[in-house]
């Protein structure tokens, strides 16, 4: 596998797993007493966190409220670089 | 406050310059029921919405203009490559001497965005309820895409976005209920 299709594979985790907690956010919005619906919340943020440090320790912050790793930094990583969402 | 995040809600893949598609796109960019429209219409009632529902309008509103970002990636996409004569007999060709190849918020037929095409009552219910109607219509608005559109990259995003119109139209009418609960508890007691 290429690093470019690695790098997109990761993102797509990234995005599967962002979404599942976008969904059950909205849906605990509504259900604010549904004890299993905000289990799963809660366990649906604890694996987006993981898979999204996976991504960024390779590939560098998705946003700045994450701490560059070294590896992303020793590769030159820079918030200012493309390619931007739009661009890929 | 908000923070980028450099990733896209959904990935969107574009393979073939399409303006003419990029144009119809824009109904759903810039015009009245599309997704600038939703973003800035629940982000600026959910100050004077019950406590309970302030959660839902500003989750809802952040999806938004991500979904934003989609079609402009889309938009952008479908465009970068054109020549004026593509971008003319596509039908931009007044919008390729306005704006070049830059985007725009304006509707498929090229008409601005204007904020008369949202509404905030200061009535929960009366807000609500245009959401409702806001989500599917553009729902609606999708589908038609889909409909005219025979790109698969394109179409498998524009999917993904008729379906989030409508689970935002459900937890918009649960929020309506949730507000009917409490007004009727107050009415007991």
């Amino acid at each position: 596998m290429s690093a470019f299709d690695e790098r997109m594979n990761l993102l797509k985790k990234v995005q599967q797993m962002d979404f599942v907690v976008v969904e059950w956010t909205l849906y605990t919005d509504t259900h604010p007493d549904d004890e299993d619906a905000l289990e799963q919340w809660r366990e649906a943020i604890k694996d987006a966190a993981a898979v999204r440090k996976q991504y960024e320790n390779k590939f560098g912050p998705l946003s700045l409220k994450s701490i560059p790793s070294r590896q992303a930094l020793e590769v030159g990583w820079r918030w200012n670089q493309d390619p931007w969402p739009w661009q890929l | 406050m908000w923070v980028y995040e450099k990733k896209l809600l959904y990935p969107v893949e574009v393979t073939t310059c399409n303006p003419m598609l990029a144009k119809y796109l824009m109904e759903q960019y810039g015009g009245a029921d599309g997704e600038l429209a939703a973003a800035l219409r629940y982000m600026n009632q959910r100050y004077t919405v019950p406590d309970k529902v302030i959660g839902l309008l500003t989750d809802i509103s952040t999806e938004e203009f991500s979904h934003l970002e989609m079609l402009e990636t889309m938009i952008y996409k479908l465009t970068k490559d054109a020549t004026p004569e593509q971008l003319e007999k596509a039908g931009l060709g007044a919008h390729f001497v306005n704006h070049g190849h830059s985007l725009f918020y304006e509707n498929a037929g090229g008409v601005p965005f204007t904020a008369t095409y949202i509404q905030s009552k200061g009535d929960p219910i009366a807000d609500l309820y245009e959401d409702i109607a806001a989500e599917e219509k553009a729902r609606a608005t999708y589908q038609w895409l889909i409909d005219i559109s025979d790109d698969p990259g394109i179409n498998d995003a524009l999917r993904f976005l008729r379906e989030r119109e409508n689970i935002h139209s459900l937890r918009f009418r649960e929020a309506v209920e949730l507000l009917k609960d409490e007004r009727d508890r107050k009415k007991i007691f």
